[in-house]
């Protein structure tokens, strides 16, 4: 590297801008199809959150329909949801990295930024404005017009306008290059699939070439909304540790201005100058009302025996609890002072305890999900902590003991799986009962495991026969509630499906009319590549897939044996109704007798054995 | 004289023994379709017992001197779901057989096949009702012909022999086998007709066509006072049929002139006491007749040109050696040398030394020495 070398800081635009390839808009015909992705999972998450029953409506429009692809078109997402707050419109729609979506539960996009890029590739391939109108309050619909400054990482408002309107949701709409003749296939696949896994959503789609495709919701109640919630022990790594430490707040606070002003508020003492004996004398009463950091305040005024003053003038640099001193900067004198503390003061105690922290069982099992008092202390013992260590006391090489050990200890209980979102196996069944109208199908969801501390559910269904038109095994594959249409060669879903001997569950592989809907639902989902279209095979998932699929092959085998019983039972009747008649014919001119013998009743005992063996009816959805 | 009025009691018996052996057919279809009826009208599955052909059951009858069926047998029922739609090919084609032995009319085996479709009985391929149609001899006891179905292949027929034809439309009409070069073809109305005379006091059956003409011209028929066969490689059973009566009704002595190859000496072996694929057959068999050559150790003592053997004929060699006809005398012997030499000799060799070399000295002096075996 040589030293002339400039370096310049980017600005997250400008960074996804010159990888945009990464997030899915390296080419017209693939651009076009992540900006709808991008646009109607937004639409999605936004409606699934606030509780409401999704209704959105897509427009895809030629700018000038005579031109040949590539060209410009309007994309526009319209949905009923809660719409965005005008002030935060903007920042919402105009800055890359700007998002309500860094928690740890389920949702279809991870930071909200891809609608972003959608919004930056449009503007950068077309160079026009995205209009955004939103209606949070169902009083006001604010549009904007707005274009992204790449360099600043700033929207730019090109026109606001309010208008009163009572209808809620939001509506987005650029303009960009695109292929619709090359994407329209996977566009139209893309909503039809998502619809399949979205049955308590109404889509709708205008594509330019006039068609409309109107997928209405097939259930009225949404599945449970996925909650936030603390990390798994698997999941975490040392420096996720260390800011747990920090967020707890086990920490000498800073003693500022602003502290100050918390801990005269909080003992009401804001107006007047106090002395250092007013001080301790209000703090004996109020105690117990007061928050941890004002007792570690007044805890270490009590030791510099300091009135709110004093306090200003100090800078505390040590709690010496092996010498019991504390050690502290004094500005006016500029020199650094010592002062005892008495190990058998009660303000000594909260000292003590803020600065070693809390115990490391009780550090485990308050932080962490699935992390009880008893679960705490056996995990001590394995991994050789004494129980009442001092998280606050622990050296970098025992946090990585501790993280290691974390990982390896195999007694903690799988990962909660509140925070995820997964369909539920009866909207599952319902979605593709309506969509296939199948002779036969099984729906499962597996109770969930994790693979490295996140939690996923795998959700699997098997349809067959009836009015799936397509033949051999077509799998739809869902991850988070989002179809995946790329790439499918690499899955580990495909992977798993491809490894079943179906010929076991007397299945025709190639030639049978047969689905399979696979959904896995994680707070990450480990997707191959940033495109997010294929699932890497994680064994933990590819277990859980596996044994999905087998559940459900086997539902398919039972139904497929009692299938073939009943069609060789019909078959035999037919065999009886068919040759009975021509032996009694042949039989009759051979023996030279004029009547032919009395053999219907036998035919009929044959079918009416056949009927008590069971029809294909009886069979039907046993799943 | 004597001998004339032989022939002619023979005759008569023959004719009277044919349409016996008719009635007795039909009577025979007659009482299984009745059996039929009866079940169906007890309300039971009616059934067929069929003599089992499968290699374990087929046996050699040293007393016969052929192949014959064990006594085993297989049930085909029409209870049995699997058996019902076999069940009811095989009566229909005893319905046929009877319409067709009742009406004296031909059908081969192809066109049984076609016809079955005009009754709504499938049959899949005509593999299948070649296989059924095999069932039905089994059943009967009866070869095919009997019931009036013969074989595509035709094989045809020189010499000076007068036959009566039976067939309907033909009935009394004479024919002498000598007055068309090319032979007649021995069909359903060959083999139907009455021997009437011959002055032949030899039956040559030969493997090929081309020599047969060939010996048409050499006049062998006349050179050697013979009628003379073409089998068409192996001979089939029409031919066989033929053979035996010309030997048993005509008192001819048969003799066999094959290629000198393991195949040749097979051809011969089964005109004389028949194959395992009609082992539930009698009547097929000349036991009597005698395979002149090409021999083996013709191929030596003539000088042949050869050709080497390939694998499958050496296969074939070995496989024979397990055959219980194979184990002793000339049969034994020619296949053992065949086995040394590992060569072989088509009919055609003889050309190498003039074409009419075969006919002017092989066969004279074959005839002379089979009169010694």
């Amino acid at each position: 590297m040589s030293s002339n070398e400039q370096f310049n800081q980017i600005s997250p635009s400008e960074f996804f801008y010159r990888n945009r390839d990464l997030a899915g808009f390296s080419n017209p015909t693939r651009s076009l199809y992540t900006a709808v992705r991008e646009f109607v999972e937004n639409s999605l998450d936004a409606c699934d959150h606030s509780g409401i029953l999704p209704n959105i409506h897509m427009t895809i429009k030629a700018v000038d329909p005579e031109k040949p692809d590539p060209k410009q078109y309007i994309l526009t997402v319209k949905d009923n949801g809660p719409g965005i707050p005008s002030k935060h419109v903007p920042l919402a729609f105009g800055t890359v990295l700007y998002g309500s979506k860094f928690g740890l539960k389920q949702a279809r996009g991870m930071f909200g930024l891809g609608a972003t890029m959608a919004i930056l590739y449009g503007q950068i391939t077309t160079n026009k404005s995205v209009k955004v109108k939103s209606n949070a309050d169902g009083k006001t619909r604010f549009d904007f017009e707005m274009l992204l400054d790449i360099q600043k990482n700033k929207p730019v408002i090109v026109k606001k306008q309010e208008t009163p309107s009572s209808e809620k949701g939001l509506s987005v709409s650029i303009c960009l290059d695109g292929d619709y003749s090359k994407a329209g296939t996977k566009i139209r696949d893309y909503v039809y699939q998502t619809s399949l896994i979205t049955p308590y959503a109404t889509i709708s789609f205008d594509d330019p070439k006039g068609e409309k495709f109107h997928h209405k919701a097939i259930i009225r109640s949404m599945p449970p909304a996925p909650t936030i919630i603390a990390p798994h022990p698997y999941g975490i790594d040392v420096e996720t540790i260390r800011r747990m430490l920090v967020d707890t707040h086990y920490q000498i606070p800073n003693v500022d201005d602003k502290m100050i002003e918390k801990v005269r508020k909080e003992l009401g003492m804001s107006k007047k100058k106090f002395t250092y004996d007013e001080i301790m004398k209000k703090t004996e009463k109020k105690w117990k009302s007061l928050s941890r950091p004002v007792r570690v305040v007044i805890s270490l005024m009590s030791f510099l025996e300091a009135d709110f003053e004093k306090l200003q003038r100090i800078r505390i640099e040590d709690v010496d609890l092996r010498n019991n001193k504390l050690v502290y900067w004094d500005y006016s004198t500029s020199q650094t002072l010592v002062a005892e503390m008495d190990v058998e003061s009660h303000y000594y105690k909260q000292l003590a305890n803020t600065v070693q922290g809390e115990s490391l069982t009780h550090f485990l099992s308050k932080r962490f999900q699935r992390v009880g008092p008893t679960a705490a202390l056996e995990f001590c013992k394995f991994a050789k902590f004494k129980p009442e260590t001092r998280v606050g006391n622990m050296t970098d090489q025992e946090l990585v003991k501790l993280s290691d050990a974390l990982q390896t200890y195999e007694g903690f209980r799988s990962p909660d799986p509140t925070c995820l979102a997964p369909l539920g196996d009866g909207p599952l069944e319902k979605g593709i009962e309506r969509r296939f109208e199948p002779d036969f199908m099984a729906v499962v969801q597996r109770t969930a495991s994790a693979y490295s501390g996140f939690p996923f559910v795998i959700e699997m269904g098997i349809a067959y026969g009836g009015k799936i038109e397509t033949r051999g095994t077509t799998v739809y594959r869902f991850a988070n509630r989002i179809p995946l249409l790329y790439d499918e060669g690499s899955d580990v879903v495909l992977k798993v499906v491809k490894d079943t001997d179906w010929n076991r569950y007397k299945v025709k592989n190639d030639s049978a009319p047969m689905i399979i809907v696979s959904h896995i639902c994680s707070t990450r989902v480990p997707y191959k590549t940033v495109g997010k279209e294929n699932v890497a095979d994680r064994p933990e998932i590819e277990k859980e897939l596996r044994l999905a699929l087998q559940f459900l092959s086997r539902k398919l085998s039972g139904y497929m044996s009692k299938k073939g019983q009943a069609e060789m039972a019909k078959k035999r009747a037919n065999l009886y109704s068919k040759y009975l008649p021509l032996v009694a014919q042949f039989c009759t001119e051979l023996s030279g007798n004029k009547k032919e013998p009395n053999y219907k009743e036998m035919i009929k005992e044959e079918t009416a054995l056949t009927n008590s063996e069971g029809t294909l009816e009886e069979v039907k959805k046993n799943g | 004289m004597a001998k004339k009025q032989t022939k002619k009691e023979t005759k008569k018996q023959t004719k009277k023994d044919k349409i016996d052996k008719s009635k007795n057919l039909i009577s025979l279809l007659k009482k299984h379709g009745a059996q039929v009826y009866e079940d169906l009208e007890n309300g039971e599955f009616p059934k067929f017992s069929i003599p089992n052909r499968s290699i374990s059951n087929i046996i050699y009858d040293k007393k016969l001197r052929q192949y014959v069926l064990g006594t085993n047998t297989s049930l085909r029922s029409s209870r049995n779901s699997s058996q019902l739609r076999s069940f009811t090919q095989l009566l229909w084609l005893a319905f046929f057989a009877n319409k067709l032995t009742h009406e004296k009319k031909s059908s081969t085996l192809r066109d049984v096949y076609y016809s079955s479709q005009a009754f709504a009985v499938d049959f899949e391929d005509q593999g299948e009702s070649d296989n059924i149609i095999v069932d039905l001899e089994a059943v009967l006891s009866q070869p095919r012909e009997d019931f009036y179905v013969f074989p595509e292949e035709r094989s045809s027929i020189f010499g000076d022999l007068t036959i009566e034809y039976t067939i309907p439309g033909y009935e009394g009409k004479t024919q002498n086998l000598s007055s068309h070069p090319d032979g007649y073809a021995i069909g359903p109305s060959m083999t139907s007709a009455e021997l009437v005379d011959t002055s032949a006091e030899l039956v040559i059956a030969i493997e090929k066509g081309g020599l047969f003409t060939r010996f048409v011209e050499e006049q062998v028929d006349k050179k050697f006072k013979s009628i003379i066969i073409n089998t068409g490689g192996q001979a089939p059973r029409s031919t066989r049929t033929l053979l035996k009566r010309l030997h048993d009704e005509m008192g001819l002595p048969v003799v066999i002139l094959t290629d000198g190859d393991v195949y040749g000496e097979h051809i011969a072996m089964v005109i004389k006491s028949g194959s395992a694929n009609a082992a539930h057959l009698k009547g097929l068999t000349v036991p009597d007749a005698k395979w002149m050559g090409v021999w083996a150790t013709d191929i030596d003592k003539f000088k042949l040109p050869t050709i080497p053997m390939t694998e499958s004929d050496i296969k074939r060699c070995y496989d024979l050696l397990k055959d219980p006809r194979y184990q002793e005398g000339l049969w034994k012997r020619e296949l053992e040398v065949f086995i040394k030499i590992k060569r072989k000799a088509e009919l055609e060799a003889f050309s190498k030394y003039g074409l009419n070399n075969i006919t002017e000295k092989y066969l004279p002096k074959k005839l002379e020495e089979s009169k010694s075996f």
